[in-house]
């Protein structure tokens, strides 16, 4: 009777536990990579010639700085062991930089990352998104730069309005927790062919954007479906961006989403699909598929960075083009960084920092920018020849005014992959009203 | 005389235990205590015991019961649908044709196939652009325009469902192939010379002989599906609109936002229902054993 019991226990508590697994081993998954796209032909320098801009304080000799990355392409990947070893030969301080890549695994780097952290794995410094800082803050991970940039001369050479961006993510007026790197900035990408069809200009303001998106959407064999639509909608993950466009070119605000304006702007995102003009797919379209889609044709507009303007001109050649997003009452568009942090377990902060700047504005920002065709930071290099005679990379500049970040709270990181897609879903869908979706994600946004 | 017990034996078997302990029992011990507390690491400052509130918090949360619905019917059509194709399969696999063994081994892809691939796989096939069933059906007439499968509440979950049933279709038919061949061959003779025909067979030898298999199969694969992530996810993340979010989806992703007193709570909620779905296969196999 016992043993039988016993037996019972055993199956009921086997049941439990392959239950309770579920908790064990969490992962993302999303195919875009914030950087993604094709890498151009970096010119490496040559190492033999002295630079200038190698770090040459002699404070941190022989230190050892572990740099845990992620790079989009086996291109950015090989970039970066260019970069690695090429700071490694020339800096002064004998430092020596041990790069050890991730995958970003849709934003699955910053969990491992965090997990690692916490394990207390050896890493002094990690390539870093604005919006994991509140999560790493709180668990006090992260090294204030505040002491290093105090005396850095490279402060001035990085815009005023980066350098607020990365202490409000941190949440801290007096501290600094993350250095800037690079920047991708959302413009829309457009083709010149398929406006001329349309019988339309580049659109100048918000209203004619608007216009131009039905104007594009053409259904040329006359069968009722359209053979273009105007504009590829990203209502899956990563949608945040382009809708946060919308509901500022109507005067609103990610502050508060519930205002007349903010209702407004999410109203003409829910009408693009509504009434056509984006593709039956846009509740659940990401990244693939807005640039699956525009490559085929089947779109006339989409909103992305510089990370896809390669593969954009292997397809198009000179039949794709780029504007800004045109201003409304309003204006803003998404300015996405990608930066480095230096985690308050480093025994090597003064070498970490060494490195971090390099990256930031030396030799390493001019290369790992002109190779990835990422935006930089440094004002020095962005006024180089290279970013001057490039149509994309233009049109991020002209949209660095009015820039910016969805708010980064602790929240941010599951209202963007879970709260967002599936609220703006109910919404394209016709299962909740403009207000509703709103209150929805101002509410688990702010909660 | 009393024997001596020798602590020789429990020697051998500690380090398995301590094993067992320490991999399975200690986190399952740690979930359930996290259940009770408000453990949310991105706000760490605020992990504090508090009761039963997680629990009361997801039964006022409309997520967690449309995800407890919609684990339901993942759980009852997939499995459903498995079983019923999958009895099929081993029936037509039973006889011999030639052929049969590459059949047997073709069929058996889909269950070798991981679960990302098989999701990244019917996610393409069923793309609302360009994917294969779309053309297929336009091809064949059936449709005039393309049905965005995976971007609509309507088709979300019937289309996930497909793909879990393609996938799950091999190992009951393996299992029940297996069973199947030893069912005595005497007995079909038997039933012959009564005048059975094939259903009564089926129904009055087939099925009887087997029903151990089939129970104990089905509870394996009612387990295992309701646990899955892995499809769902890389199909649909769990939208649009919520429309495919089963318990274990949602787990995941609250556990993914380091929610884990909530993940830990739906954890424990969706291991008793299994647990509940057991007692059923518990009290059919002792009674047999009394």
């Amino acid at each position: 009777m016992k043993k039988k019991w016993l037996k019972r226990l055993v199956v009921v508590a086997t049941t439990a536990i392959m239950g309770l697994s579920l908790l064990a081993g969490c992962g993302g998954n999303d195919t875009e990579t914030p950087d993604g796209g094709a890498a151009e032909n970096v010119e490496t320098p040559d190492i033999s010639e002295d630079t200038a801009e190698t770090p040459d304080t002699p404070a941190v000799d022989g230190a050892t700085v572990q740099f845990r990355y992620w790079a989009d392409t086996p291109e950015f990947s090989q970039l970066m062991q260019d970069i690695i070893t090429y700071f490694n030969e020339t800096n002064t301080s004998g430092i020596t930089v041990v790069g050890e890549e991730a995958p970003w695994d849709g934003g699955g780097f910053a969990e491992n990352l965090f997990n690692s952290v916490m394990g207390g794995a050896d890493i002094d410094v990690a390539t870093w998104r604005l919006s994991s800082t509140p999560l790493f803050v709180n668990n006090d991970l992260l090294a204030d730069l505040t002491p290093f940039l105090d005396t850095w001369d490279g402060v001035s050479d990085i815009d005023g309005n980066i350098w607020a961006n990365m202490r409000e993510a941190g949440g801290r007026e007096d501290a600094t927790f993350v250095m800037p790197w690079n920047l991708q900035i959302l413009y829309v990408y457009y083709r010149p062919s398929i406006f001329e069809e349309a019988g339309i200009e580049v659109p100048t303001t918000y209203e004619e954007f608007l216009a131009a998106i039905e104007a594009t959407t053409i259904d040329r064999d006359g069968d009722g479906t359209p053979d273009v639509y105007g504009f590829g909608l990203r209502g899956g993950p990563g949608g945040q961006e382009p809708w946060g466009s919308f509901v500022h070119g109507r005067g609103g605000s990610f502050e508060d989403m519930t205002s007349a304006e903010s209702i407004a702007g999410m109203q003409d995102f829910i009408d693009v699909f509504q009434n056509g003009f984006a593709p039956p797919t846009a509740p659940s379209d990401g990244f693939s598929e807005i640039i699956d889609n525009f490559h085929s044709g089947l779109t006339a507009m989409t909103i992305h960075h510089t990370g896809s303007s390669g593969g954009m001109e292997e397809v198009f050649g000179d039949d794709v083009s780029a504007f800004p997003f045109p201003a409304g009452a309003g204006r803003w568009t998404s300015m996405a960084d990608t930066s480095t942090v230096i985690f308050e377990s480093s025994e090597n902060k003064e070498a970490a920092f060494e490195w971090v700047s390099f990256l930031a504005t030396g030799e390493g920002q001019r290369m790992w920018t002109e190779g990835t065709g990422n935006i930089p930071v440094s004002g020095t290099v962005q006024a180089g020849e290279f970013f001057q005679n490039n149509r994309f990379v233009q049109a991020s500049i002209e949209s660095q005014g009015f820039g910016g970040v969805i708010p980064i709270l602790d929240t941010t990181p599951e209202w963007i992959s879970t709260i967002f897609p599936n609220t703006i879903g109910q919404a394209l869908l016709g299962q909740v009203t403009a207000e509703e979706a709103m209150e929805t994600l101002q509410d688990a946004l702010y909660r | 005389m009393v024997k001596k017990r020798s602590i020789y034996p429990y020697l051998l078997v500690a380090p398995a235990v301590l094993t067992i302990l320490l991999v399975i029992f200690v986190p399952v011990l740690n979930a359930i205590l996290m259940s009770f507390q408000s453990y949310d690491l991105r706000r760490p400052q605020e992990i504090a015991f508090i009761g039963l509130e997680n629990y009361r918090a997801i039964t006022e949360n409309t997520l967690f019961w449309g995800s407890l619905w919609r684990t339901f019917a993942w759980v009852g059509f997939g499995v459903g649908f498995q079983f019923i194709f999958g009895f099929i399969l081993a029936l037509l696999l039973n006889h011999s044709f030639r052929g049969r063994g590459v059949v047997r081994a073709v069929s058996m892809i889909p269950w070798v196939t991981p679960g990302v691939l098989i999701g990244l796989m019917w996610r393409w096939m069923y793309d609302g652009n360009f994917g294969v069933i779309n053309d297929l059906l336009n091809r064949l007439g059936i449709l005039s325009t393309n049905i965005p499968f995976l971007s609509q509440v309507e088709t979300a979950l019937p289309s996930v469902i497909i793909a879990i049933v393609w996938q799950g279709i091999p190992f009951f038919a393996l299992m029940i192939l297996a069973a199947l061949q030893g069912v005595p061959s005497d007995m079909y003779e038997a039933a012959d010379m009564d005048g059975a025909n094939k259903v009564q067979k089926l129904f009055f030898i087939t099925v009887p002989s087997i029903k151990n298999t089939i129970f104990v199969t089905l509870l394996l694969r009612v387990i295992w599906v309701a646990n899955s992530v892995d499809i769902i996810f890389t199909m649909t993340e769990g939208g649009p609109a919520w429309s495919t979010q089963t318990l274990s989806v949602f787990i995941f992703n609250q556990a993914n936002s380091l929610n884990l007193g909530i993940a830990s709570t739906m954890a424990i909620v969706l291991a008793i229902l299994l647990v509940l779905v057991t007692i059923p296969y518990l009290r059919i196999s002792f009674r047999k054993e009394d």
